[in-house]
C-alpha cells in the first residue's frame, strides 16, 4: 500500500539522537517484504496487537548486543550496559515528551509496570496509610493481568476495587467519560477516597482509544490520589504526551506497535513525593536508587530488547513521516479495511474511527452463533487452523434490561472481530478474513463443527 | 603438573583428533541419563478448542539412556568451537559471575526465539507451554524433586529470592508472623539477596540476624558454630525464627557451605522455613533436593549448566504444607492463583526461550564422559590444582580447604599489592582486564586486629570445561609483574 498521507509537521525524529540516516529516500515495499521475511508465510497476521512484530534490521541489531554479552560479559556489565540502557531511555523520555529521563524506567512489559505500582498501593494499605475499603477504580475490561494484578496486591490489602462499566459498542467519547463519572462516584461513596484509577489508553478486548486526556482531568476534579495510564498499545498507535495526558503513571509495550523485539516496555513515572516509593519486585543490588536504576539491573539476564531502542527509532524514521507517518497510515487503513468488511458482512464497526487508532473492531454476523468467550476462542483456532487466518475474537454480550442491543439481518450481533494493521499487512491479509467468513457462513455443518464441544 | 584429571591440559597430545587424547578418570557411573515423556508433549492438546500441537518445534531427540562410547564423546576442538565466540584474548577465569553457554545451545535458542516471531500466537497457544513443562520436567529429574510441581522456572536466583521473600513479607504484614520475628542470613550473602530481606522482610516488621563466618576458613565445623550461635540469637526473647537464608554456595568470598547440616539444625531448632539460595549450584556442587530437605531452593542454570542468560529454577517443597500457598510470582499475570509454576511460566509477552533450550543443554552435556557430574569433578580437580599452582607462585594460601570448593576457589593475592579496600579491589580488577587480559573478582578482606602483614585481597578463580591451563599462568604472570614492577592499589587509576 503506498504512502498517501501529506507528511506530518510535527514528528518524532528531529528528537533522535542516532546518527543521520544515511538514506536519501523511503523505505520500499520490497525492503518491508524483506524486514518482515521472518513472519510465516501463507497466515494473515492482522493481530499485530497481541504480540506485536519486529523488523529483521533489529533483531539483527538484538544479535550483536547478545553477542557481546557472551564474548565478554564481564566487561559488557561494568562498561557497556548501562550506558546502552541510559541511552534508548532518553530516546523514551523524547518520544513521549517526559520532562527528565529520571521518569523513565525500561521493564518487560506493561504487565510488569503494573505489578510495580500495585505493589506500591498494596504497601500503602498493608502499612496503615490508606484506610481498608478505599477505593481503586478500574475499567471492567481491563486487561485480565491487571485485574488479577489488583486481586494481589489491593484486594488482598484490604483496598475496595470498583469498576467502570465501559459501554461496547460505543459511538462516542461522552459515553465513556459519562460511565467513568459514575464510576467515580460509586468510588467516593461513603465517605471514602479513591487512591488510584487505572485508565487502559487503549483496551485490549474490545478494543477502544478513551479520552484518557479527559478522564485524569476528572480524575484529579474529584480528588483522585493517583492516575495509573496502563497504554499496553498506545507507543506507536497513538500520540503519547505523558506531560499533555497528565497521570502520575504512563506506561507502554514497545514490542506491540514500537517494533521492538520481545519484550520492553516503559514506565513513566511523573516526579512528585510518591513516585520515590516505586520498586522493581525484583530487588537487588541497586534497591533504594530510584526505579529507573533499579530495573536496569535485575540480576543476570537478557538485557538486549531494552538494548535496541535506538535501532528500532532508525527503523521508524526510514518511513515517511517516521512514526507519525505510519500511526497515521495504519489507522487509515484498518478504518479502510474496517469498513469494507462491515460491508461485506452486513454488520458494523464497534466503534467510530477517531475512537480507533491501528486497530479496529469488526462485528460479525450473527448467524456465526458465537454464544460464548469460548466459542470465540473455538473460531479463532478455527480461522487459524483451516484458514490460516491470525485474529482474535471477543465476545459481547447481549446488554440487560432492554437496551437496545446490536443487529444485523439474522439476529443479535455478539462476536466482534478485533483486526490490526501494521506496516506489513495487504489488503489481501483482510480479504482472506472476509472470504473465510463466507465460507464459514455457507457451511450448514458450522454451528456442529465449531461449537459442538 | 598432572594430567590426568581434565580435558584441556596442555601437555595432552592435541594432534589427536579422537577423544581417546583425552586422559579422563570416571570414578562414578555415568550419571543415569534422564528419559523424559517428551514424545507426548507435542501431542498433547494445550488449547482450549482441539487445535494440533504442530511439531514444528526443534524437538531434541529422547535423552539417550545408555552411555555413549568413548568414541562419541566431545573432542577438545570441538570443545573449542562451542565457545569460539568468548573473546579469545581474555583469560576468562570468572566464569562464576555470569556464566556461559555454548554455541550449540545458542542456535537451539535462536531456532525458539525464531519460533515465536514467525507465528507468535501460535506459539503461545500451542507450543509455550508443552515446552516449559519439558524444561521444568528434566530440572526435577537432575535434582531429584518429588514432583514436577515443586518445580517452577524464573529468570534467576534474584527473582527467586523476591518470590521468597514476598511470601514471608506477607505473613509479617498478615499477622502470622509476630513483627520481630527473625530471618537469618549469612553475613556473605549475596548483596542482591541482603536488599531483598531489606525490601520484603525488614520493611514488613521482620528482624534479621546475620550469621558472621570466618574467612578465611578452615573447616566446616568453624560454619556450624556460628550458625547455632545465629539462631541462639534469633530464639531470644521469645521470638521465633521464622526463615532461614542459607547460601549453598557464598558469592564472595566463595566458599561452599555444609547446607545438609545446616538445614538439619534448622529443623532440630524449630526454624519455620528454610531457603537455600544455590546461585551458583546445580554444574557447580551436588544439587539433591530430598538430600538437602530444604523447603525451597534455587539455582541459576545459566551460570554452571550452559544455559543462555538467563534462567534458573526455584524448587519448592510440595510436603511442606504451608509453603505453597502463597508464593507467587510478583509479575502478576493471567495465571495468579494456579501455582507458581504456571504463574512463572506465563508473566506477560517476553522472551522465553533461555527456559525453553533445557533439553538442548542436557543434550550438550552428556556429551561429556559422565555428564554434568563428570564435569563438575573434573572443574573442582583442576581448579584445586591451578589454586594450589598460583598460592605457590605466589607465596600466598588458598581461603578455605579443596573440600569447601566446587568449581571456585579463593587465591590470596600477594601483601604487597596493598589492597585496602573494595575500591581498591575493583581498581586491581580493572588494571588486570585492561592491561593484562585476565577477568577475575577479587575481595577484600578486611585485616583484623592483631594480624601482621595480612592478605587482604583473594582473588576468586573459577574453572570451566572452556578454560586452559595458560588462563591460570596469565594471571600467574600478570601478577608477578604487577609485583615486580612495585606497583601497588594506591598507583592504580580510578
Amino acid at each position: 500500500m503506498e504512502n498517501k498521507d501529506p507528511p506530518n509537521g510535527e514528528s518524532a525524529h528531529h528528537h533522535q539522537l542516532t546518527k543521520k540516516p544515511r538514506l536519501t529516500r523511503f523505505i520500499t515495499e520490497s525492503e518491508i517484504r524483506e524486514e518482515f521475511a521472518h513472519h510465516q508465510s501463507g497466515i494473515a497476521r492482522i493481530n499485530n496487537g497481541s504480540f506485536g512484530s519486529c523488523p529483521g534490521s533489529v533483531l539483527a541489531a538484538q544479535r550483536k548486543w547478545q553477542l557481546k554479552f557472551l564474548q565478554q560479559p564481564d566487561d559488557f556489565y561494568f562498561n557497556t550496559l548501562r550506558k546502552g540502557i541510559l541511552h534508548s531511555r532518553t530516546l523514551v523520555k523524547d518520544l513521549i515528551n517526559a520532562d527528565d529521563v529520571d521518569e523513565v524506567s525500561l521493564v518487560d512489559n506493561a504487565t510488569t509496570a503494573a505489578a510495580i505500582v500495585l505493589q506500591q498501593i498494596g504497601r500503602s494499605f498493608a502499612d496503615g496509610k490508606f484506610h481498608e475499603n478505599d477505593a481503586v477504580l478500574m475499567l471492567h475490561c481491563a486487561y485480565e493481568a491487571v485485574k488479577k494484578s489488583m486481586q494481589a496486591y489491593v484486594t488482598r490489602t484490604g483496598g475496595s476495587v470498583i469498576e467502570v462499566q465501559l459501554p461496547f459498542p460505543v459511538n462516542s467519547d461522552e459515553e465513556i467519560i459519562a460511565e467513568f463519572r459514575k464510576g467515580l462516584e460509586k468510588g467516593k461513596a461513603s465517605g471514602r477516597k479513591v487512591r488510584l484509577a487505572i485508565i487502559d489508553h487503549i483496551t485490549s478486548m474490545p478494543c477502544v482509544v478513551t479520552p484518557v486526556r479527559e478522564l485524569v482531568k476528572i480524575c484529579r476534579e474529584e480528588g483522585v490520589d493517583q492516575v495509573f495510564v496502563d497504554a499496553a498499545h498506545a507507543l506507536g498507535s497513538v500520540k503519547v504526551d505523558v506531560k499533555e495526558i497528565g497521570a502520575d503513571f504512563y506506561a507502554s509495550n514497545l514490542h506491540k506497535w514500537f517494533f521492538c523485539p520481545p519484550s520492553v516496555a516503559f514506565l513513566y513515572c511523573k516526579k512528585t513525593s510518591s513516585s520515590s516509593d516505586v520498586h522493581h519486585p525484583v530487588v537487588s543490588h541497586e534497591y533504594g536508587n530510584g526505579l529507573p536504576i533499579e530495573s536496569a539491573w535485575i540480576g543476570t539476564r537478557d538485557y538486549s530488547s531494552q538494548l535496541v531502542v535506538p535501532s528500532a527509532l532508525e527503523f521508524v524514521n526510514r518511513f515517511e513521516g517516521g512514526l507519525d507517518g505510519i500511526m497515521n497510515r495504519n489507522h487509515e487503513k484498518i478504518v479502510e479495511v474496517g469498513k469494507m468488511l462491515a460491508e461485506s458482512w452486513g454488520t458494523n464497526l464497534g466503534a467510530p474511527p477517531e475512537m480507533c487508532a491501528g486497530m479496529i473492531m469488526v462485528s460479525l454476523p450473527s448467524r456465526l452463533r458465537v454464544m460464548s468467550q469460548d466459542d470465540a476462542l473455538r473460531l479463532r483456532s478455527h480461522l487459524r487452523s483451516n484458514y490460516g487466518v491470525e485474529v482474535p475474537i471477543h465476545y459481547q454480550a447481549p446488554r440487560k434490561n432492554g437496551e437496545a442491543a446490536v443487529k444485523d439481518k439474522d439476529g443479535f450481533i455478539m462476536a466482534y472481530a478485533r483486526i490490526s494493521h501494521q506496516v506489513y499487512n495487504t489488503f489481501e491479509d483482510y480479504c482472506k478474513l472476509r472470504d473465510a467468513i463466507y465460507q464459514l457462513l455457507d457451511d450448514p455443518q458450522i454451528s456442529k463443527k465449531l461449537f459442538a464441544e | 603438573m598432572s594430567t590426568k584429571h581434565y580435558f584441556n591440559s596442555s601437555s595432552v597430545s592435541s594432534s589427536s583428533s579422537t577423544t581417546t587424547a583425552f586422559l579422563y578418570e570416571l570414578s562414578s557411573p555415568l550419571l543415569p541419563l534422564i528419559s523424559t515423556p517428551m514424545a507426548t508433549h507435542n501431542r498433547q492438546n494445550h488449547t482450549l478448542n482441539g487445535d494440533h500441537c504442530h511439531s514444528t518445534i526443534p524437538i531434541t531427540k529422547r535423552p539417550k539412556l545408555s552411555s555413549p562410547s568413548p568414541t562419541s564423546f566431545i573432542t577438545h576442538s570441538q570443545i573449542q568451537s562451542e565457545f569460539s565466540h568468548h573473546d579469545l584474548s581474555v583469560a576468562r577465569i570468572n566464569n562464576g559471575s555470569f556464566g556461559s553457554c555454548p554455541q550449540s545451545v545458542i542456535s537451539a535458542q535462536q531456532r525458539w526465539q525464531t519460533q515465536f516471531l514467525r507465528q507468535p500466537d501460535h506459539f503461545y497457544y500451542n507450543q509455550l507451554k508443552p515446552g516449559i513443562l519439558h524444561s521444568r520436567s528434566i530440572v526435577k529429574s537432575l535434582i531429584n524433586a518429588d514432583q514436577v510441581d515443586e518445580v517452577s522456572l524464573v529468570d534467576n536466583a534474584t527473582t527467586a529470592a523476591a518470590i521468597v521473600l514476598q511470601k514471608s513479607a506477607w505473613s509479617f504484614s498478615e499477622g502470622r508472623y509476630n513483627k520481630g520475628d527473625v530471618a537469618v542470613m549469612l553475613h556473605y550473602a549475596y548483596g542482591a539477596v541482603k536488599k531483598s530481606v531489606e525490601a520484603y522482610v525488614t520493611r514488613a516488621g521482620g528482624h534479621v540476624i546475620e550469621v558472621q563466618l570466618p574467612f578465611p576458613v578452615k573447616s566446616k565445623e568453624e560454619i556450624i558454630t556460628e550458625f547455632r550461635k545465629a539462631l541462639e540469637k534469633g530464639k531470644e526473647n521469645g521470638k521465633k525464627v521464622r526463615l532461614a537464608v542459607i547460601d549453598h554456595v557464598t558469592s564472595m568470598p566463595s566458599v561452599v557451605i555444609p547446607v545438609k547440616e545446616l538445614v538439619k539444625i534448622c529443623r532440630e531448632e524449630g526454624v519455620d522455613q528454610v531457603f537455600v539460595d544455590a546461585a551458583h549450584g546445580i554444574g557447580c556442587v551436588d544439587v539433591d533436593m530430598k538430600e538437602i530437605g530444604a523447603d525451597f531452593y534455587t539455582s541459576n542454570l545459566h551460570k554452571w549448566f550452559f544455559s543462555p542468560p538467563s534462567v534458573a529454577f526455584l524448587y519448592s517443597r510440595k510436603s511442606n504444607d504451608k509453603g505453597n500457598d502463597d508464593l507467587h510470582h510478583p509479575v502478576v499475570s493471567h495465571e495468579y492463583g494456579n501455582g507458581l509454576a504456571l504463574e512463572s511460566a506465563w508473566i506477560g509477552t517476553r522472551d522465553y526461550s533461555a527456559q525453553l533450550v533445557v533439553p538442548s543443554v542436557l543434550e550438550f552435556i552428556n556429551r561429556f564422559p559422565g555428564g554434568i557430574d563428570g564435569i563438575k569433578k573434573r572443574n573442582h580437580e583442576a581448579v584445586v590444582e591451578m589454586g594450589e599452582m598460583l598460592v605457590k607462585a605466589w607465596g600466598t594460601h588458598l581461603g578455605c580447604p579443596p573440600e569447601m570448593c566446587g568449581s571456585m576457589i579463593m587465591v590470596g593475592l600477594p601483601a604487597c599489592l596493598r589492597i585496602s579496600s573494595e575500591s581498591d579491589a575493583l581498581k586491581l580488577r580493572t588494571h588486570l582486564r585492561n592491561n593484562f587480559g585476565v577477568e577475575v573478582p577479587i575481595y577484600f578482606r578486611a585485616p583484623k586486629d592483631g594480624e601482621v602483614d595480612p592478605i587482604t585481597g583473594y582473588a576468586r578463580i573459577s574453572h570451566q570445561v572452556y578454560n586452559k591451563v595458560e588462563d591460570y599462568y596469565k594471571f600467574r604472570d600478570a601478577v608477578n609483574k604487577i609485583v615486580s614492577d612495585g606497583i601497588t592499589c594506591a598507583c592504580l587509576p580510578n
